[in-house]
C-alpha cells in the first residue's frame, strides 16, 4: 500500500510539472495581454507599457519566463531600471520554493490574495455540499425503495428542473422573490439579504450568517442534490436486487435494516468516490454563485483574473486546482481500496 | 413503514441545523483570519496600529452591545456600491475607477478638478501661475519653473502635517525607472524641488501645460513620505492598501471582496466637513442586485451608472440621478487608413478607407440620433468634435445624416456597384485597383454589453444602406488594445473600422491629441494613432499647442477642430452618459465628468 502511495505521488508531482507547463503556454499564449488598458483608460502609453513589461517580467522570453516562475530569479542578475545593465540579483523565489509571485493587478503576493479568498469559498461551498448530501441521501434511498411511486416521480421532476435551470437565473429569481418580494414580518426589511456574507454590525451575528447562506446555497445545491440523488437512486437500485438482499429479505430480517444495512453501504461506495472527486470544487468555488450573491470567493477571484489576464493569479488557481484534482483521484482510490475489499492496490 | 423512518428523519434535521451552525461559528473565525492577517501580512507595523488606534469603541460592537446600540442610531452612514475590489487605493496603477473613488475619500492631490473642467487646489494653498508669479517662463530656452505654495493646516491622520517632503517624496516614487510609473507630463519634468516645508518647485525642460494637474487631478494624489515605504516602491507599497489619510475620510476596514468602510475623520481640515460619519463601499458584482439595492434603499450611491441603469431606476422614487451635460466617453469609430495586418499606410493603403470622401460618405450615413434615441435610450449626446468640453468649445457644424449625399460622394470617389449584389466594387477609384469591392471588417469590444453590440449592427445596417459590406466581430478589451507583442489588434493594425469610446480626464486635451492623432503617434509601438493619419498642418499646430497662452491655444484647438472635421480621420458620433445614481436621503452629490462621483465626499449630508 505504502509502496502504491509513493508511486502515485512521484507521478502526481511529474503530472503537475508538465501540467505547470501547458498551463504557462496557453495562458501566455492566449490572445491579449495583461498590459492592455482597463476601466479608465483604453490607451496605455508605450512609455508605461515598457514599464509595466519589465516590473512583470514579460520582457523576457516564453522559457525564461517559465524558469523565473519555476524556481525564481534570486540566482540571476536582472535589469530592474531599463537602462540595459543587468545590475541585482531578482527577488523571486519562484514556485518550487513557495512563491507564486505578485498579482498584476493588486501588486500583492498571489498566495496572500488566494488566502483572503478561500476560507469564504470553503465556507460557502462546504455549506453547500454538505446540504446537497443531507438531502440527496434520504430522497436518493426513498426514490429507489419506492421507484415509481408518487414521491419518486416527484422530486425526480423536481430536481432535473432544479438543475436544468441555470444558476444565474435561478439565483437572481430566488433574489426576486426573498429580496425584493417578501419582507420580514418583524423589521419591515427584505426577508433575505441579496448577498454578501454578513451584515455589517448585525446584532445576531450567527443568524445573520445563516440568513445569508440561504439563497446561495439553495441556488449552488440545487444541481448537486440532482446529481447525487439520481446517483444513489441508481446504485441502490442496482443493489436492492442482488441476491444477498434476497437473501436477507428471507432470514426475516425487518425492511429498514436490509436497507440500511445491507444496501445502502454497498451503495455508498461509489457515492465516496465520487464526492472525493467533487472535493476540488469546495476549494475553487463557484463563479456564478459567488457573482450574483456577492460572495467573496475564489471563483470570482478566477473570473477577476482571467479577464484581467493577471497570469501569476491564474497560474496558482490553476495549479492549485490541478493539484487538487490529482490528490482527490488518489484520495478516491484508497478511499474505494478500503472501503470494498474486493479492490486491492499493490 | 413510513412511521419507522420519521425518527432518522429528525435526527437528519437535528444534522443539519447543527452543522450549517457549526459551519457559521466556524466561518466566523475563518473569515475573521484575513482581516488579522492582514496586518500581520508584508504591511508596515506602524500602519495598522496608527488606524486600529484611531478607531474608537465601536469596532467590538458585539461585546459592548446593548451601551452601544445608541450610538449608530445617532450615526449617520451611507452605503457606495460597486462592482469590484479596488486594485488599491493608488488610482494611477490599478486604473479601474474603483481605486480613485475610495482614493478621493482618504488621500489628497495638489488640485481637484470639478464637474465645469475648472481646477481648484487641495493641498496647495493656491493655483500657480504666471500672474502670481509662480510659473516662470524661460522663453528663450523653451523651459519653466512652476512652484506650488501648499496649505499649512493640513495634517495626516497620525497627526504630522502634510509638507513639502511628501511632495517630493511621491514624485521621486513615481519616477523611481524600477518600482514607479509613467505619468503625463513625467517626460518634461527635470527636477523637483523643496524650497521651504510648504514650497515646492517643479523644473520643466519644456512648456507644459498641464502642470496643474501634475500631482493631482483624477488619478494621482500626495503621499506620506513618513509612511510608505519607498523600498516597496510606488506601485507595490502597502500604504496603498492601508492608506495613511490626510482627506476626509479615514479607512477603517477593507474585507477583500466584500466590503471597506470608511470614518469621519476629525482633523480634516475644511471645518465642519465632512457631513457624513461612515461611508461603507460594498462589492456587489451583479448590476440587477445593484439596482435593487437601491431601490430597496439598502444602497445610497450606485457609482458609473449606465444608460441602461439610469432607465430602471428613474423610476423609483427614492433614488436620483446626477449627470453631467455631456460625458467624457466619445463613441467613434476607427477607420484604419493602413491595409488591414498592416501599420503604414505609405506602404499599403486601405482600399477605400485612406480615401477621405469615403471616410466623410461613412459619416454621413451613420444616424447617430437614432443610436443615441433608441439603443443608448436617449441619454447619450451627439458629440461631433473633439473641442466639445469645457474649457475648449469649438464652433463646429454638425456632420448631417444623409445617406443619398453619402451615395454620391462614393459614386464621385469611384465606388459603384458594377455587378449589382447590392454593394460597391471600385470602378475608376484612385485607392484601389479595379473590381475591388467595398467590403470591411468591423469590430467592437465585448465589455461593454449589449448597447453596444447594437449599435455595432445598426451602424452596419447604415453601412449596408449605402453599399459597403462589414463583416461583425467583437473582442475582449485585453486583445483590442494589448501591446503589439500580446498581439493587440489596434496596435498592430490588424482592423479596418473598429468601434469604441474615447475621451480624457482633466481639462487638458493637449497630450490626448497627441496620443491619437500625433504623426510620430502613427509608429507601431509609439502611441495611439492607431488609424495612421498624417497631417502636417496639424502635428505643427498641435506643437504650437504647448504654450501657456490660453487665448493663443484655444485659437489653435479650434483650427484643429477644422482640420479633423475637414479629414475625418476619426469618426466621432457621440458620448455615452456620464451619470450616478444617489439615494433622495443624500444631497451634494455631483457627478463630475473629470472625476469619481467621490470628488466633493466631504460635502455630501445626509437630509434632516
Amino acid at each position: 500500500m505504502g509502496h502504491y502511495i509513493a508511486r502515485r505521488l512521484i507521478q502526481a508531482v511529474f503530472l503537475l510539472f508538465l501540467l505547470s507547463m501547458v498551463m504557462f503556454a496557453l495562458v501566455n499564449l492566449a490572445p491579449g495581454g495583461p498590459l492592455a488598458g482597463h476601466g479608465q483608460t483604453r490607451r496605455v502609453r508605450p512609455e508605461r507599457v515598457e514599464m509595466l513589461k519589465r516590473q512583470f517580467g514579460l520582457d523576457k522570453p516564453l522559457p525564461t519566463q517559465y524558469l523565473i516562475w519555476l524556481v525564481g530569479n534570486d540566482w540571476m542578475n536582472v535589469d530592474t531600471n531599463g537602462d540595459g545593465v543587468f545590475e541585482e540579483h531578482g527577488t523571486r523565489k519562484g514556485v518550487l520554493r513557495g512563491d507564486f509571485g505578485f498579482s498584476f493587478r493588486t501588486r500583492k503576493p498571489v498566495l496572500f490574495e488566494i488566502w483572503l479568498r478561500l476560507p469564504n469559498t470553503i465556507y460557502l461551498m462546504g455549506v453547500m455540499l454538505i446540504v446537497s448530501l443531507l438531502i440527496a441521501i434520504p430522497v436518493g434511498i426513498l426514490s429507489a425503495v419506492k421507484q415509481y411511486s408518487g414521491f419518486d416521480i416527484a422530486v425526480t421532476t423536481f430536481f432535473f428542473a432544479g438543475q436544468a435551470i441555470p444558476e444565474f437565473w435561478l439565483g437572481l429569481i430566488l433574489i426576486l422573490v426573498f429580496y425584493v418580494w417578501l419582507e420580514n414580518p418583524i423589521t419591515g426589511g427584505p426577508l433575505l439579504p441579496a448577498g454578501g456574507m454578513y451584515s455589517i454590525g448585525s446584532a445576531y451575528p450567527i443568524a445573520d450568517r445563516v440568513a445569508h447562506l440561504i439563497l446561495p446555497v439553495t441556488a449552488g445545491a440545487l444541481g448537486w442534490i440532482a446529481w447525487y440523488s439520481r446517483f444513489l437512486r441508481s446504485n441502490m437500485l442496482d443493489v436492492i436486487h442482488l441476491d444477498y438482499m434476497r437473501t436477507a429479505r428471507a432470514k426475516g430480517l425487518p425492511q429498514r435494516l436490509v436497507i440500511f444495512k445491507h444496501g445502502l453501504r454497498n451503495a455508498l461506495i461509489p457515492l465516496v468516490t465520487m464526492l472525493a472527486l467533487d472535493l476540488p470544487y469546495v476549494v475553487t468555488g463557484a463563479v456564478i454563485v459567488e457573482t450574483i450573491f456577492s460572495w467573496p470567493g475564489m471563483g470570482r477571484l478566477y473570473y477577476q483574473s482571467a479577464m484581467d489576464r493577471d497570469y501569476p493569479m491564474l497560474m496558482a488557481i490553476l495549479i492549485l486546482s490541478g493539484a487538487l484534482m490529482i490528490f482527490s483521484n488518489l484520495i478516491a482510490d484508497l478511499i474505494y481500496g478500503y472501503l470494498d475489499p474486493r479492490i486491492r492496490y499493490d | 413503514m413510513i412511521k419507522n423512518r420519521w425518527p432518522s428523519l429528525v435526527w437528519i434535521v437535528i444534522v443539519l441545523v447543527s452543522l450549517v451552525v457549526g459551519a457559521v461559528g466556524c466561518a466566523g473565525t475563518t473569515t475573521q483570519t484575513p482581516e488579522a492577517a492582514q496586518p500581520a501580512g508584508p504591511t508596515s507595523p506602524a500602519a495598522p496600529a496608527t488606524t486600529q488606534a484611531e478607531a474608537p469603541a465601536a469596532e467590538q460592537p458585539t461585546a459592548e452591545a446593548p451601551t452601544q446600540e445608541a450610538q449608530p442610531a445617532d450615526k449617520s452612514s451611507i452605503t457606495i456600491v460597486i462592482p469590484e475590489d479596488p486594485p488599491s487605493f493608488n488610482a494611477i496603477v490599478g486604473d479601474t475607477g474603483y481605486d480613485a473613488l475610495v482614493m478621493n475619500l482618504v488621500l489628497l492631490g495638489l488640485t481637484g478638478v470639478d464637474p465645469d473642467g475648472n481646477i481648484y487646489p487641495e493641498l496647495a494653498a493656491e493655483l500657480p501661475s504666471i500672474e502670481n508669479g509662480a510659473v516662470v517662463v524661460d522663453e528663450s530656452a523653451g523651459t519653466m519653473d512652476v512652484t506650488w505654495k501648499m496649505r499649512q493646516d493640513i495634517k495626516w491622520a497620525d497627526g504630522k502635517p502634510v509638507t513639502a517632503d511628501d511632495v517630493v517624496f511621491t514624485w521621486e516614487a513615481i519616477m523611481n525607472p524600477d518600482t514607479g510609473i509613467w505619468v503625463r507630463g513625467s517626460d518634461y519634468v527635470d527636477s523637483i524641488e523643496k524650497v521651504d516645508d510648504y514650497t515646492v518647485t517643479f523644473h520643466y525642460s519644456s512648456i507644459y501645460p498641464g502642470y496643474l494637474t501634475q500631482l493631482g487631478g483624477e488619478q494621482l494624489v500626495v503621499w506620506p513620505a513618513h509612511y510608505c515605504d519607498p523600498e516597496q516602491g510606488f506601485v507595490a507599497w502597502d500604504c496603498a492598501s492601508n492608506p495613511l489619510s490626510d482627506g476626509p475620510f479615514i479607512m477603517k476596514e477593507w474585507n477583500v471582496g466584500d466590503h471597506l468602510s470608511f470614518e469621519r475623520n476629525p482633523t480634516y481640515f475644511e471645518a465642519g466637513k465632512p457631513g457624513i460619519d461612515e461611508i461603507f463601499v460594498r462589492i456587489v458584482p451583479e448590476e440587477t442586485v445593484r439596482k435593487q439595492m437601491m431601490i430597496q434603499g439598502e444602497a445610497d450611491v450606485y457609482m458609473w451608472a449606465t444608460e441602461t441603469v439610469i432607465n430602471d431606476l428613474v423610476t423609483a422614487p427614492n433614488v436620483k440621478i446626477s449627470t453631467t451635460p455631456y460625458g467624457r466617453w466619445v463613441m467613434r469609430l476607427f477607420p484604419n487608413e493602413a491595409s488591414k495586418g498592416s501599420t503604414d499606410p505609405q506602404a499599403s493603403q486601405h482600399p477605400f478607407l485612406s480615401d477621405v470622401r469615403v471616410r466623410q460618405a461613412i459619416r454621413m450615413a451613420v444616424d447617430v440620433d437614432t443610436i443615441v434615441n433608441q439603443i443608448f435610450l436617449g441619454y447619450g449626446k451627439p458629440i461631433w468634435t473633439e473641442f466639445y468640453r469645457k474649457p475648449y468649445i469649438c464652433e463646429v457644424p454638425r456632420p448631417v445624416y444623409q445617406p443619398d449625399e453619402a451615395k454620391k460622394m462614393l459614386e464621385e470617389a469611384g465606388w459603384k456597384d458594377t455587378n449589382g449584389d447590392g454593394y460597391r466594387e471600385c470602378s475608376g477609384c484612385t485607392t484601389a485597383k479595379e473590381g475591388t469591392p467595398m467590403k470591411l471588417s468591423f469590430y467592437t469590444y465585448a465589455e461593454y454589453g449589449e448597447p453596444l453590440q447594437l449599435t455595432q449592427q445598426y451602424i452596419a445596417d447604415n453601412l449596408k444602406k449605402i453599399g459597403i459590406e462589414a463583416q461583425l466581430n467583437t473582442f475582449e478589451g485585453s486583445v483590442m488594445w494589448a501591446d503589439p507583442d500580446s498581439g493587440g489588434i489596434e496596435q498592430n493594425g490588424d482592423f479596418e473600422l473598429d468601434l469604441w469610446d474615447d475621451g480624457y480626464s482633466s481639462t487638458d486635451p493637449t497630450d490626448f491629441l497627441w496620443e491619437i492623432y500625433a504623426a510620430e503617434a502613427a509608429t507601431p509601438g509609439n502611441g495611439w494613432n492607431i488609424v495612421r493619419w498624417k497631417n502636417d498642418e496639424f502635428n505643427t499646430l498641435l506643437g504650437e499647442a504647448y504654450t501657456l497662452d490660453e487665448a493663443k491655444r484655444k485659437e489653435i484647438f479650434c483650427q484643429m477642430a477644422k482640420i479633423l472635421d475637414e479629414q475625418a480621420p476619426v469618426i466621432l458620433m457621440f458620448s455615452t452618459v456620464n451619470a450616478d445614481a444617489y439615494s433622495n436621503r443624500l444631497e451634494g452629490i455631483q457627478s463630475n465628468i473629470n472625476d469619481l462621483v467621490t470628488w466633493n465626499a466631504a460635502d455630501w449630508k445626509i437630509i434632516p
